[in-house]
């Protein structure tokens, strides 16, 4: 089979039965931790399962351009979904961080708002470098007319590529992504910073300030593992560049949100058991 | 199904890698528990050479994975990588002189559920991915648990949260001063994903050789390992972190040269250019 012959396969086909068997690894991993921690436990991995949906939605938000971009020939910014995920969803946690101490919905929103700007200031550079740095329009190649703004894209398109730079309902589509991450992000650390401050003195027989720093890095590298994992797993669901929430490849979220919801609670599962065993 | 795009011709076979890879990680491991028998700090450099074999393996791991195109960039799998290792490495770390084979098992099974997650619930369907994930997870864990060992001495979750620091010429258990509490974790977490994705990042395409991209990573591996070590000097003994320093900058440099000559073995042409001369009268 030739390359070309193969490039359609890579579609966004459902697959039931993979589907049903992560439902059922969801429901078994969260009767396993009702088991080993009923309370503090279960809620906490309950907050980090909303929060890895959270980053696995919003990261088919961001337009990711990858290499053509890069060259001009397809719209997005030019790095890969990764990077750009892990940026705007650690820009966001570092933003949550600091006003965790304001409450879960205060910091949470910090966090998203941390993310959104992140990818704002992002979208608009990368738009500067394309119009006065390389010369090219903003054009999507997806669609015939911009679902925000009603402009017409084919006039501005050059032939030849896919569109390029990145027209506005890609940039709104990247804030929505940025803020979605950020403040998923901020959620999974925050349940698990509470989770730590309340049951690792205990476990390490230390009061509670000696514990403070050991709390913070674990719920803080944990967070950024699970990111970087959520971040990863909707790379492959998007298999390689997006432009936006008007993209055909954003109807593929639902194999996202299944494999978020699985992959969260199956490693935030084992960042509980750290505490409960 | 995705087409595989470029085949390993000749070299030595994946499987022999991994075996070799594997084995040698869990040696060294185990022997920087002689810290702990013979009550001392000096064997703390064989964490470090336990990172440099996991990332061989798991670089070429990357290739394997790599070669379907999976259309998200090499980088990403480093990513997930040390995403999954991370998790399984600190679990791990609770089960004392046992951690290291508690990281390989705990790994390997979030690896694999993360495969299945990826070839069959996201539709991936590369033949090599559950296979890949599942070793990148235990690459990523055991690689993070050889940086444990090199900066600390230990890889327990005992050592790596208590610290000492002196205060008023008194020493004081501190928990600030470690290696999860000091945050050391997160700059040995990006030490290592960048030194495992980027062998494969910089020398794929037609010209790949194999021995040239395992040369390029345990390069990047002794790099890192320097790194390490000069953190390392926070926490351990000021002998054993020179004894780890020295180790690596002999393995680092001994590798780069290495590392240039075949990359002019397998340049086209290589020519010595010269600096520009500097002609006066400007």
């Amino acid at each position: 089979m030739s390359a070309v012959a193969a490039k359609p396969q890579a579609g966004g086909a459902m697959n039931p039965t993979a589907m049903g068997v992560g439902v059922v690894m969801l429901l078994i991993i969260l009767a396993l931790c009702w088991y080993v921690s009923p309370t503090v436990g279960l809620m906490a991995l309950i907050g980090i399962i909303i929060g890895g949906v959270l980053i696995g939605f919003g990261t088919h938000f961001v337009p990711v351009g990858g290499a053509p971009a890069a060259m001009g020939q397809a719209p997005g910014i030019a790095t890969g979904v990764a990077m750009l995920a892990a940026g705007a969803g650690l820009a966001g946690l570092f933003g949550g961080a600091w006003a965790a101490e304001q409450g879960l919905m205060v910091a949470t929103i910090t966090g998203g708002v941390g993310g959104g700007l992140m990818m704002a200031i992002t979208c608009m550079m990368v738009n500067f470098v394309y119009v006065f740095g390389m010369g090219i329009p903003s054009a999507s190649g997806k669609v015939a007319k911009d679902p925000i703004t009603g402009d017409t894209q084919a006039e501005y398109k050059s032939q030849g590529t896919e569109g390029h730079g990145l027209p506005f309902v890609s940039f709104v589509g990247g804030v929505i992504g940025g803020f979605l991450g950020g403040a998923g992000g901020t959620l999974i650390y925050l349940q698990l910073l509470t989770l730590y401050e309340a049951t690792l003195p205990a476990v390490m027989r230390l009061p509670a300030t000696q514990v403070l720093p050991i709390a913070v890095a674990m719920a803080g590298i944990f967070a950024v593992g699970l990111f970087l994992v959520n971040a990863v797993l909707t790379a492959y669901n998007i298999t390689g560049t997006i432009e936006g929430p008007h993209d055909p490849k954003f109807k593929r979220w639902p194999r996202a949100i299944v494999a978020s919801a699985v992959a969260s609670a199956l490693c935030g599962f084992v960042a509980i058991l750290i505490v409960a065993i | 199904m995705s087409v595989k795009v470029e085949v390993i011709e000749g070299g030595i076979p994946h499987q022999k890698i991994m075996i070799a890879g594997l084995v040698s990680t869990l040696v060294c491991l185990y022997l920087t528990y002689l810290n702990v028998l013979t009550n001392t700090q000096m064997f703390s450099f064989f964490g470090g050479l336990a990172v440099v074999t996991a990332l061989i393996w798991g670089s070429h791991t990357i290739k394997v994975l790599c070669s379907y195109g999976i259309g998200t960039g090499v980088p990403s799998a480093g990513m997930i990588a040390f995403g999954s290792g991370v998790i399984a490495m600190l679990l791990a770390t609770k089960f004392g002189a046992a951690a290291p084979i508690a990281a390989l098992v705990l790994a390997a099974v979030i690896g694999f559920i993360l495969g299945y997650i990826s070839n069959n619930i996201l539709n991936m369907k590369i033949p090599a991915m559950v296979q890949a994930l599942t070793e990148m997870a235990v690459v990523g864990a055991l690689s993070l648990m050889g940086f444990a060992a090199l900066i600390t001495g230990g890889f327990t979750f005992e050592t790596l949260t208590t610290g000492t620091v002196s205060l008023f010429g008194m020493s004081v258990s501190s928990s600030q001063i470690s290696f999860i509490g000091g945050g050391l974790i997160a700059v040995a977490f990006l030490l290592g994903a960048i030194a495992i994705q980027h062998p494969f990042n910089a020398t794929l395409g037609p010209g790949w050789k194999q021995d040239r991209m395992l040369m390029l990573t345990a390069e990047c591996g002794f790099l890192s390992m320097i790194m390490a070590a000069i953190m390392s000097f926070a926490l351990i003994s000021t002998g054993a972190a020179l004894l780890s320093l020295i180790v690596g900058i002999i393995g680092w440099a001994y590798t780069y040269n290495q590392y240039i000559c075949l990359s002019k073995r397998d340049a086209a042409a290589w020519l010595d250019a010269k600096m520009i001369p500097e002609v006066e009268g400007h």
